[in-house]
C-alpha cells in the first residue's frame, strides 16, 4: 500500500527487454534474418516484481553487482523507459545528475551551454537567470565562461557540468555514481557541495559500487541482485548482509 | 500561461483572423476568374465598316462570362468610330451587349470589352460574338486580328479549327479564329456561407474552451490539459533547443548568418540560367517562380533532414534526462522555420528586381508557411521514429527526397506532365503547398476555396499520421539508441 508521505512509490516493478543477440538496425539485416527465421528474441527480465517506498528527504542508495538493474531502476523512476508490468509513482520533479558533459554543446560557450543544460534539466529561465553568477562561480571558470567548450580542458567541462546539476534543489535527485570531479580542491568543494543537497530535505537515489560512500551519505539502502529485490532497510544492515553475504 | 489567457488570446485571434482573412482574400472567396488563352497573331481580317459584320462562335468554360479581352489594331492612327458588341446565344437571343468607342485604342493592344450585364449559368454553352461597327468607313475604321496556333514557350503549335469555330467576316469564314480570351467566372458557395462557417467553428471552439475552463475551475483533468501545461513547461527548453541549433549552423563559416539569405539567391542563380536556356518556361516572372518553389523546397528538405537526426543525435540525452520526445523534432523544425523566414528576404529582394507589385494578399502567404511548417514536421517525425529503428532511413532518404524534388514543380511547370498521370502527381502534398505560394505571390490574389481545402488536407493527413507514428513508438526509443 502507498505510504502517505511516499514520494516514490514502486508496485510490482518489472523491466522486460527484448533481447536479440545482435541488435538489427538495417533494413537489410531484418529481411535476411527474417528469411532465416533467424530474428530470435530471448526475454530479460531486468527488474522484477520490485515493491519500495521512499520517503520525503530521505537519501537512498542503491547496491549491487554489475548488471543488478540499478540503472534500470532509476530509468524507471526518472520516466525514461516505460515498466513494462507494474507501476511506479514519483511526486514531484526528478533531476538527474548528468554524466559530464552530455548536454553540452561543445560549439557554445560556456554561458550559452549553462542556460541549454539548465533547460533541458528542466529548470525556468528566471531560476537559471537569478542562479547565473552562483553557477559561474561555482565552477571556478572566470573568464572562461564566454569562451566555447571545445577550449576547454576536461577538468573545466566537469566543473561547470557539476555546477550546473547541484544548483538546483529538486524534490528528487538521482545520481548514478557520484561525480568526484577537478582537482583536489574543487573534489573537497563538491563533495561539500553534494552532503548539502543530501542534507537539505532533497530525496536523493544514489547509485554507487562504493559501499563506504553508501554508509556516509545515506539513511537507507536497497540491494538488488538478478533484477530482483534481496533487501531493503537500514543502510548498515543492508551492508553488511551485502559485503558478508 | 494560464487557461484563461489562452483562452481569451484564442478567441481574440480567430476573431481577428477570420475578419482579416475575410477582408483579404476578399472575392477570391465569392468567385474565381479565369482567362482563357488567346491564339497567336498571324494577321487581321480587314477594316470593320459600317455594315459589316464579324462573327465568332466561343464556348464558356465556367459558371459565368464576364468580359471579353479582344486583340485589335487601328491602322496606328485615331478612329472616330463606335464599335456594337452582342452576344447570343445558340437559338440567336441577345445576352448582353456592349459598345466601345475606337478613338483611345492602342494599336496592336488588349481591348477589354465591358459587358452590360454578366451572363451566368452558360457554362459549357457556346454563344455567339457579333459585332458591327456604327459609322466606320474605310481610312476611319479598326479591325481585329486572329490567328491559328498558340503559344507554346518560343515555339507554336497550331491548331485544328472546325468550320464552325472560324471567324466570319461578312459570312465568308476567315483562315482562323478571333484573338479573343474569355473571362469566365466560377461561383463558390463557400463564400456565400463564409460568416456562417465561421460562426459555428468559432462557437465550437469558445464551448470547448468554456468547457476546458469549467473542468479547471473544479480541478478535474480536461482533454488537452497536459498540452497547455507541457506548453507551459517545456517553452524555455523549446527556445534554447532552437537557439542552439541557430547558433551553431553557421559557426567557424565568415559569412554566418548571410548563408540564409546567399543560399538560397546562388541556387536559384545557378538554376536559372541552367533551366532559362535549356528547356524554355512559359513563366512571365521565371526567377520569382523559381525562387519561391526553391524556398519551400530547401525549408521541406532542411526540416526533415534535422527531424531526422533529432532522436539518434540527442541519445546521450534522451537516455538520461526525461523531456518530452517530440520536443527534438519539434525543436529542429522550429529552428529550419527561422531560415525559411531569412530566405524571404532574397525573395521580396528578386520581386523589387523584377518588379512585383506588393500587395496586402501577401499576408496569406502566412497560411502556406503554416501549412508547410507542420507538413514537414509530420513527414520528419515519421522520418525520426523510422531511424531510431532503422539506421538505413538517412541514406534513403537522401534518395527519396531527390525523387521527390523532381515530382514537384520547382523548376519547371506543372503543364508538362502528361495529362493521364496528373491525378496521381496532385498527390504529391507539397504540389499543393508550393501552388499556393505561387498564386498569392505571382498573381497577387488569393487561391480559390478549394486550394485551401486541398491545403489544409495535405497537412492535415501526413501530421497527423506522423504524431500517431511518433507516439507509438516513442516508448521504445530508449531502447534502441
Amino acid at each position: 500500500m502507498k505510504q502517505e508521505n511516499s514520494v516514490i512509490h514502486a508496485e510490482n516493478l518489472s523491466v522486460c527487454f527484448h533481447m536479440t543477440y545482435d541488435k538489427i538496425l538495417s533494413v537489410k539485416e531484418y529481411v535476411v534474418q527474417m528469411l532465416q527465421k533467424k530474428v530470435k528474441y530471448e526475454d530479460f527480465w531486468a527488474l522484477q516484481d520490485i515493491n519500495f517506498d521512499i520517503c520525503h528527504g530521505e537519501v537512498v542508495g542503491i547496491v549491487g553487482k554489475n548488471g543488478a538493474g540499478k540503472s534500470t531502476l532509476l530509468k524507471v523512476i526518472s520516466g525514461i523507459l516505460k515498466p513494462t508490468t507494474g507501476n511506479v509513482f514519483v511526486n514531484g520533479n526528478v533531476v538527474p545528475m548528468l554524466e559530464l558533459g552530455s548536454g553540452f554543446d561543445f560549439e557554445l560557450n560556456g554561458r550559452e551551454n549553462i542556460f541549454l543544460n539548465g533547460a533541458v534539466l528542466g529548470y525556468s529561465e528566471e531560476f537559471l537567470k537569478r542562479k547565473f553568477d552562483e553557477i559561474v562561480s561555482f565552477s571556478e571558470l572566470g573568464k572562461f565562461i564566454d569562451v566555447p567548450l571545445r577550449n576547454y580542458s576536461s577538468g573545466m567541462v566537469a566543473r561547470l557540468a557539476f555546477s550546473i546539476a547541484s544548483v538546483v534543489e529538486p524534490d528528487i535527485l538521482i545520481v548514478d555514481e557520484i561525480l568526484s570531479v577537478g582537482d583536489a580542491e574543487f573534489q573537497i568543494k563538491s563533495g561539500k557541495r553534494m552532503q548539502e543537497l543530501m542534507s537539505g530535505g532533497t530525496t536523493v537515489l544514489l547509485v554507487s559500487h562504493s559501499v563506504d560512500q553508501i554508509r556516509e551519505l545515506c539513511d537507507r539502502a536497497i540491494w538488488l541482485e538478478h533484477g530482483t529485490l534481496k533487501m531493503i532497510g537500514n543502510v548498515n544492515e543492508v551492508c553488511d548482509h551485502y559485503c558478508n553475504p | 500561461m494560464s487557461l484563461k489567457r489562452f483562452s481569451t488570446f484564442t478567441i481574440l485571434s480567430y476573431i481577428i483572423i477570420a475578419v482579416l482573412f475575410y477582408f483579404i482574400a476578399g472575392d477570391s472567396l465569392h468567385r474565381s476568374i479565369y482567362y482563357s488563352e488567346m491564339v497567336s497573331l498571324k494577321s487581321t481580317c480587314g477594316e470593320i465598316v459600317r455594315g459589316s459584320e464579324i462573327k465568332q462562335n466561343f464556348t464558356v468554360e465556367n459558371d459565368s462570362l464576364e468580359a471579353l479581352i479582344i486583340m485589335g489594331a487601328t491602322y496606328d492612327r485615331v478612329n472616330d468610330d463606335v464599335l456594337e458588341f452582342k452576344v447570343k446565344d445558340e437559338t440567336g437571343a441577345v445576352l448582353a451587349t456592349s459598345q466601345l468607342a475606337t478613338n483611345e485604342l492602342e494599336n496592336g493592344g488588349d481591348w477589354l470589352i465591358t459587358l452590360s450585364n454578366s451572363v451566368d449559368d452558360v457554362k459549357g454553352q457556346t454563344l455567339t460574338l457579333s459585332v458591327t461597327s456604327q459609322k466606320g468607313t474605310p481610312g476611319n475604321a479598326v479591325t481585329f486580328c486572329y490567328g491559328d496556333s498558340y503559344p507554346v514557350a518560343k515555339y507554336t503549335m497550331p491548331i485544328q479549327i472546325a468550320d464552325s469555330d472560324r471567324l466570319t467576316f461578312n459570312g465568308t469564314p476567315m483562315d482562323g479564329i478571333l484573338c479573343m480570351s474569355v473571362v469566365s467566372g466560377d461561383w463558390h458557395s463557400f463564400g456565400t456561407y463564409y460568416w456562417q462557417i465561421v460562426l459555428i467553428f468559432g462557437l465550437v471552439l469558445a464551448s470547448y474552451l468554456l468547457y476546458c475552463l469549467h473542468q479547471e475551475k473544479r480541478s478535474r483533468r480536461y482533454f488537452g490539459d497536459v498540452f497547455l501545461s507541457a506548453f507551459n513547461r517545456y517553452r524555455f527548453l523549446i527556445k534554447t533547443l532552437v537557439s542552439r541549433d541557430f547558433k551553431t549552423k553557421y559557426k567557424r563559416s565568415v559569412l554566418g548568418i548571410f548563408w540564409s539569405f546567399l543560399n538560397p539567391l546562388l541556387t536559384m542563380l545557378v538554376l536559372y540560367f541552367v533551366f532559362s536556356t535549356l528547356f524554355v518556361s512559359g513563366v512571365e516572372n521565371y526567377p520569382v517562380y523559381l525562387l519561391s518553389g526553391l524556398i519551400c523546397w530547401n525549408f521541406f528538405s532542411e526540416a526533415t533532414t534535422m527531424c531526422l537526426q533529432s532522436i539518434t543525435g540527442n541519445a546521450a540525452l534522451i537516455t538520461k534526462v526525461y523531456v518530452p520526445k517530440y520536443i527534438y523534432p519539434f525543436s529542429r523544425a522550429l529552428s529550419s522555420l527561422i531560415n525559411f523566414f531569412l530566405a524571404f528576404i532574397p525573395l521580396f529582394v528578386v520581386m523589387v528586381i523584377t518588379k512585383v507589385p506588393f500587395k496586402v494578399e501577401f499576408l496569406l502567404l502566412l497560411f502556406g508557411i503554416a501549412c508547410l511548417f507542420l507538413f514537414s514536421l509530420g513527414i520528419g517525425m515519421i522520418l525520426a521514429s523510422a531511424m531510431v529503428f532503422f539506421r538505413d532511413t538517412q541514406f534513403l532518404w537522401g534518395v527519396v527526397s531527390m525523387l521527390w524534388m523532381y515530382l514537384t514543380p520547382i523548376f519547371y511547370m506543372d503543364e508538362i506532365i502528361p495529362p493521364q498521370w496528373m491525378t496521381l502527381y496532385k498527390m504529391n502534398p507539397l504540389y499543393h503547398i508550393i501552388r499556393v505560394f505561387r498564386i498569392i505571390l505571382l498573381d497577387g490574389v488569393s487561391p480559390e476555396p478549394k486550394a485551401y481545402l486541398l491545403c489544409i488536407l495535405a497537412t492535415l493527413i501526413p501530421l497527423l499520421l506522423g504524431l500517431l507514428i511518433f507516439k507509438r513508438t516513442q516508448d521504445k526509443f530508449v531502447l534502441y539508441l
